[in-house]
């Protein structure tokens, strides 16, 4: 819209004004999928500019008891997404008696995405859990929708320093397998969860955004053991139904500075 | 029989005393008047077989399509008002290819059947001042075939809204006799040959022409669950599935001599 105000020299100037609806909110989210498992983390740091709106605020989020969201980018937006991803795998279960499964799920959030193609919701999700073959998957999105299902992904305020990091760990990129050996192509549970922590307290130490707490969701698919759980501290578990996947939360301080 | 219904059977969404909805009763009645129908599940798929009533030599019996694909994996046959199958199999395929392109995955027999019955009810219905979209029940009863994560399944749908999964169901003028005679023949352990030959039989019993290929329709769902794994992950192993397929006059010629 153009007003006509008057400028020092006494001709009307036009004058623009503008509204920007979008803020960023920091923070960082990652997921790996393994065998027969998948992890999903995200810190709980809320911050605008140089200043912390909340050490706990929560972008991970369970949809059902085999997949779970993570959300990053303006948390209004996040939570207002994942509110209406809820509320239509409520619907899809009313009209089709049965949980959505990760792909649908996917490809709904694709749709939703794109919905708003002209006024996207600003956020990054990554999407992980259980496929209906009893593989750990993540898939990931960006604001408009295109998604890909990966192995795994960093995203959000510390994702050039974590992605790196992961590429290195979990592809083994630029890294030669000793003779007569090759990488393995899923990680176990212990070793990937030693690798969540690792990025999320390195990311907290370099990167001003990233800190306060730290969220690990862990969702095991049907007939795999929750032992190697047994040696971490804080361990809650989210499962709700009988289906046989399994989902924990797995919760931590990182550094508050 | 119907002077005493004078007063209720106008308005569409008017109960009698009795509670009834006549206009829906009349729409049953249509069905009754239609060529039979039959759809027989088995382990192994689903077959449906359809009366086509060539009622002139002049008549090309190739032009009347009583079965119709909804999706891949599923199709329906129906009987009564054939015309007003159309939108009720437009609404089930727009349903089912809105599934696929939200949920990158096949739509649920059961579905299709609720999506079905969820239009057959909207009759009468109508915004203050406007012209109502549909003036009076659909006078069609389909039998809708599908094959889905839970395996090969049959619905009946009727103009009254409701769905009903059956073994094995006849609908149409001949229905009572065929029904019955499906109820002696019907065995948990079918193969769709025999289901094939079953549904046959039993059109022959009720059709007043000698059934030949021009005057009957058949169509099958294998059950051959194809994950969406199978296609997008191990090209290798993509087989040919066969999914819903409408049997041309050469196959269905084949079958009515193994009679």
């Amino acid at each position: 819209m153009e007003h006509s105000f008057a400028s020092p020299s006494g001709h009307p100037q036009p004058h623009q004004r503008h509204f920007n609806p979008y803020s960023e909110n920091g923070g960082t989210i990652l997921a790996i999928a393994g065998a027969n498992f998948s992890v999903i983390a995200g810190d709980t740091r809320q911050s605008e500019g140089y200043s912390i709106q909340t050490r706990y605020a929560p972008k991970v989020f369970r949809l059902t008891d085999k997949a779970v969201l993570a959300t990053n980018g303006f948390a209004a937006d996040g939570n207002m997404f994942v509110k209406k991803v809820r509320q239509r795998l409520e619907w899809y279960r009313h009209a089709h008696s049965k949980d959505m499964p990760i792909r649908a799920i996917a490809r709904l959030i694709q749709t939703m995405l794109y919905a708003r193609r002209f006024f996207p919701y600003y956020v990054y999700n990554i999407l992980g859990g259980i496929e209906e073959d009893g593989s750990g998957a993540v898939y990931s999105f960006d604001p408009v929708g295109s998604y890909e299902r990966e192995a795994c992904r960093a995203a959000g305020a510390a994702q050039s320093l974590v992605q790196p990091f992961l590429d290195n760990q979990i592809y083994f990129k630029n890294q030669t397998p000793a003779h007569g050996t090759s990488h393995p192509a899923h990680l176990p549970l212990d070793h990937v969860l030693e690798l969540v922590i690792d990025s999320f307290t390195s990311a907290t130490e370099r990167h001003i955004e990233v800190g306060d707490g730290l969220e690990i969701y862990v969702v095991l698919a049907k007939g795999s053991t929750p032992q190697v759980l047994d040696r971490w501290q804080g361990v809650t578990e989210m499962t709700t139904t009988q289906d046989g996947e399994r989902m924990f939360v797995i919760r931590r301080n990182l550094k508050r500075d | 029989m119907f002077l005493t219904r004078s007063e209720y059977d106008r308005g569409v969404n008017t109960f009698s005393p009795e509670g009834r909805l006549f206009q829906v009763e009349y729409a049953m009645e249509a069905i009754k008047l239609g060529s039979t129908t039959v759809g027989i599940r088995t382990p192994h798929g689903v077959v449906l077989a359809v009366e086509k009533r060539v009622h002139s030599p002049l008549l090309e019996s190739a032009s009347i399509e009583k079965i119709m694909e909804i999706d891949t994996h599923l199709g329906c046959a129906m009987s009564g008002l054939t015309a007003d199958a159309r939108t009720i199999i437009d609404h089930a395929r727009v349903t089912a290819q809105n599934h696929s392109f939200t949920y990158d995955e096949k739509i649920k027999v059961e579905s299709v059947a609720q999506a079905v019955c969820d239009l057959a009810l909207r009759f009468g219905e109508s915004v203050h001042d406007e012209e109502a979209m549909m003036s009076r029940p659909f006078g069609v009863a389909l039998l809708i075939a599908g094959n889905d994560e839970l395996g090969p399944q049959l619905y009946h749908t009727d103009p009254s809204g409701t769905s009903m999964r059956y073994d094995a169901k006849a609908i149409g003028s001949g229905s009572e006799a065929a029904q019955s005679e499906l109820q002696d023949k019907w065995h948990k352990q079918m193969t769709l040959q025999e289901a094939q030959i079953l549904t046959l039989r039993v059109l022959k019993q009720v059709m007043e022409e000698k059934l030949d290929q021009h005057n009957v329709q058949v169509a099958q769902v294998h059950s051959v669950y194809s994950h969406p794994f199978v296609h997008c992950l191990t090209a290798s192993q993509v087989t040919a599935e066969k999914g819903f397929e409408i049997l041309d006059e050469t196959s269905l010629k084949g079958v009515i001599e193994l009679m």
